[in-house]
């Protein structure tokens, strides 16, 4: 670049200091709701607390002014829905949840018939959940037999069910059920949800009981939104066995819960990838059809592509209960 | 990845600190150099420290290796001296980066013979950015064997590797461009603040409100299951992604030429206007030009170039432009993603010199290579080569488009149509802005970071495209 004609383009080092701090504070003060979910979606630690010290009482401040309007007209321009929301059910509920749903399934003795698929009318599948759900749909639409499926993902990465502040999954299934009205969900989620969780007042672990009975009620919430209390059926995969030791344990715990809301909830099916595949015990690779392939990414949690064909299957074989002309063929 | 992405509320801390930081010690090159060598560690070292470990190392590696260069009267140490450089940054890359695949392939092989599969397959995490480092690496220890650029100390060549706006997607930074800016204090009273905020903000927007809404909308669900979708949508998918990919990459090495920009440093431009050009061999003077003279010169004319006859010519065009695709991953799609680039490289090669007087009108020549570009870019970015025939074989199909909307159609012509825009506007936009009072300035920029923010709502910025490369 010639200098003499760059000078028209400088300013001191001073005053573009000012352009970047002026913009951070504006951009802060009407963007607060933002800036409080973003912490709220970190992980546990030294930037999640100064994020959240920061940008809470910010929030305050600017939601009082009327701040938060011109980023709701925008996120209107966008088409964003807002997910999070306070007092819902997934936040506040009672455990009582999974006793109840149990007893009313007993009383009803047997769930309703769903629609079945034929000539020309595919099931409408939508296949939700964290970024485990990417390959899923990818491959369910692959291996699905031909005409049968009509495979739609929507995956929402990064998100889960212990933390509803961030990313509310009943508020979030019930926009995506009344926006698609599918014949059947697949729901695959649980890879992000290491958060400790608030139930009756009191803060729990993943390692404590009472996370695992928390998590079963609000799988218990979440999938009797997705189902419609029964009307669709929901094939819900908890995360696979995991290379860390830690993960593994929190998605072993996970499975549990999904068992236990299965029992409550009306058109909840539980699918067991985790002790299935590899008879529990983690790879990162499998043998499929006679062929050993890579499963795992690198994480040592999501599947590959080529993996996520040993998790398709089982979720098919599960479907077919339910719709038995998938049973013929479940593809490659 | 979030951490090192520079759309992140992370980031906006750590650049401010930096900022302020580089700029105090710039008077001092004493303490400059080891604040930012540590500030780019701390950025790459984010993530997982272990990948800083491994920086170091091939930074350790290519200056022995260039000192050695440098000063051996001996012409046979030297060039031993080069070759063990190149074998460890080849060595470096092929580990990470298709140890896995290759294992797989053989394994695979070894089963078709009956030997059932012996091998265990291997998941090696990529550290993000080693293929543009360590191709930065080879450049700066081919440059010293050459005698173009002066062998550097180990401070220099691990700033020159991991100066952090540069260091995670390029652009791809030769020795003889970074090493004399890190010998002179920069001006903290001539900061190119017009150029600097204009490609950030640009950047920003490229990213959030181009690249990840065609992504979301159109590209991802077209692409994860062709045969669900119409003609239309397929079409549009089609050139949605030539917008997307465009706006992802070059919305990024906006951005990280924008921030050494406002630091002081000037990074070789990567991105002209790529999709007004006439012909390939033009498409590659303005799509990822550090990538494509790095492979001009450190692997086509190493290989004879255009200088031993047209059927060497074609040969090296194919070799370069495949291996140019396998530098992106080990897969087939992007190998068929080099062979097309590499054989229209040839056919225009070839009908120049057949045809010399023969001139196509420049719409049908815009067209032709617009066109090409946009069917390598589908082997570029389907999962696998029967999607990609897929979505090729779906683009003539009927049925209902509801994918296909006025906002994603403006998206994709807006992409494309605003590179035929005059360059001249772009300077005359950076000069209003830096003429506009700070406030004024803070405050526009502060609503380019609102309306980014707002287009990727709770989902958050997606990963950038090139930084599974």
């Amino acid at each position: 670049m010639d200098p003499r004609r760059n000078r028209d383009l400088t300013m001191p080092a001073g005053k573009v200091l000012g352009v970047v701090l002026i913009a951070l504070v504006f951009a802060a003060l009407f963007n607060s709701e933002a800036i409080v979910r973003a912490g709220e979606g970190m992980e546990q630690g030294t930037t999640r607390d100064v994020v959240l010290s920061v940008g809470r009482p910010l929030d305050d401040v600017a939601g009082t002014i009327g701040f938060h309007l011109p980023r709701e007209g925008l996120d209107l321009a966008f088409g964003q829905e807002d997910k999070t929301a306070s007092g819902t059910e997934l936040e506040e509920g009672s455990t009582a949840i999974l006793k109840r749903r149990r007893r009313q399934a007993r009383e009803e003795k047997e769930e309703p018939t769903f629609r079945q698929p034929g000539p020309g009318r595919p099931l409408e599948v939508l296949v939700t959940g964290d970024s485990e759900a990417d390959f899923l749909g990818q491959r369910l639409t692959d291996q699905s037999p031909p005409g049968l499926l009509q495979v739609e993902t929507v995956a929402r990465n990064a998100t889960g069910l212990t933390n509803p502040a961030f990313f509310n999954w009943e508020l979030n299934a019930q926009q995506e059920v009344d926006a698609r009205d599918p014949d059947a969900v697949v729901m695959a989620i649980g890879g992000n949800d290491g958060f400790n969780v608030e139930s009756g007042g009191n803060l729990y672990g993943p390692h404590d009981p009472e996370w695992e009975t928390e998590f079963a009620r609000r799988v218990a919430v979440v999938a009797g939104v997705l189902s419609g209390d029964g009307e669709r059926p929901v094939y819900w995969v908890p995360p696979p066995t995991a290379r860390d030791p830690e993960f593994n344990e929190i998605y072993k715990t996970q499975n549990r819960a999904v068992e236990k809301a299965e029992a409550a909830v009306p058109g909840l099916r539980y699918v067991d990838v985790y002790s299935t595949l590899g008879k529990g015990k983690y790879s990162d690779d499998l043998k499929i059809d006679g062929q050993k392939v890579l499963a795992r990414q690198p994480d040592g949690v999501h599947f590959t592509r080529d993996g996520a064909v040993a998790p398709v299957r089982l979720i098919l074989r599960e479907m077919a209960r339910d719709f038995p002309a998938l049973e013929k063929d479940s593809g490659p | 990845m979030r951490a090192v992405s520079f759309p992140t509320i992370e980031f906006a801390a750590f650049f401010v600190v930096v900022f302020i930081l580089s700029w105090a010690f710039m008077p001092h090159p004493r303490a400059w150099r080891p604040f930012i060598l540590v500030a780019s560690y701390v950025f790459y070292g984010w993530v997982d420290w272990r990948w800083v470990l491994l920086l170091i190392a091939s930074s350790v590696v290519n200056t022995v290796a260039a000192r050695v260069i440098a000063r051996s009267p001996s012409q046979i140490a030297r060039k031993r001296a080069l070759i063990v450089a190149i074998v460890f940054d080849l060595g470096l890359l092929c580990t990470f980066k298709y140890l896995g695949f290759f294992v797989s392939e053989v394994d695979d092989f070894l089963d078709s013979l009956g030997l059932g599969s012996p091998l265990p397959l291997v998941q090696i995490v990529l550290p993000i950015g080693i293929s543009f480092f360590t191709f930065q690496a080879i450049s700066y220890v081919v440059d010293v064997y050459r005698g173009e650029t002066r062998a550097a100390s180990l401070m220099d060549v691990a700033i020159l590797q991991a100066f952090f706006p540069h260091l995670v997607a390029g652009p791809i930074v030769r020795a003889n461009e970074l090493l004399p800016q890190l010998r002179t204090p920069r001006d903290p009273r001539q900061v190119l603040a017009g150029p600097g905020l204009f490609l950030v903000a640009g950047g920003l927007v490229k990213k959030t409100v181009v690249a990840d809404e065609l992504a979301r909308r159109v590209v991802d669900p077209v692409y994860s299951d062709p045969s669900a979708h119409s003609g239309g949508e397929i079409l549009l998918a089609f050139y949605a992604f030539a917008a997307q990919i465009y706006c992802d990459f070059s919305g990024y090495t906006d951005m990280a030429i924008g921030i050494a920009l406002l630091l002081g440093f000037q990074l070789p431009q990567n991105f002209n206007r790529p999709y007004m050009a006439l012909s390939l061999q033009e498409f590659w003077r303005r799509w990822h030009m550090t990538l494509s003279r790095w492979l001009r010169d450190y692997l086509y004319i190493p290989l004879g170039g255009n200088r031993d006859g047209p059927r060497r010519t074609y040969r090296n065009l194919m070799i370069t432009m495949l291996l140019g695709g396998l530098w992106h991953g080990a897969s087939f799609t992007f190998v068929i993603w080099g062979g097309i680039h590499g054989g229209a490289l040839s056919v225009e090669r070839w009908a120049r010199e057949h045809y010399p007087r023969f001139r196509m009108p420049t719409w049908a020549a815009w067209f032709v290579t617009f066109n090409v570009v946009c069917v390598a870019w589908v082997f570029f970015r389907a999962p696998n080569l029967d999607i990609a025939f897929q979505v090729l074989g779906g683009l003539g199909l009927s049925g209902p488009s509801p994918l296909v909307t006025l906002p994603m159609v403006f998206l994709v012509l807006a992409a494309i149509g605003v590179q035929a825009l005059p360059s001249g506007w772009w300077r005359q936009g950076e000069a209003w802005i830096v003429a506009r009072p700070v406030a004024a300035q803070g405050v526009a920029f502060g609503l380019v970071i609102l309306i980014a923010d707002a287009a990727v709502g709770q989902q958050g910025v997606a990963p950038f495209i090139y930084f599974q490369f």
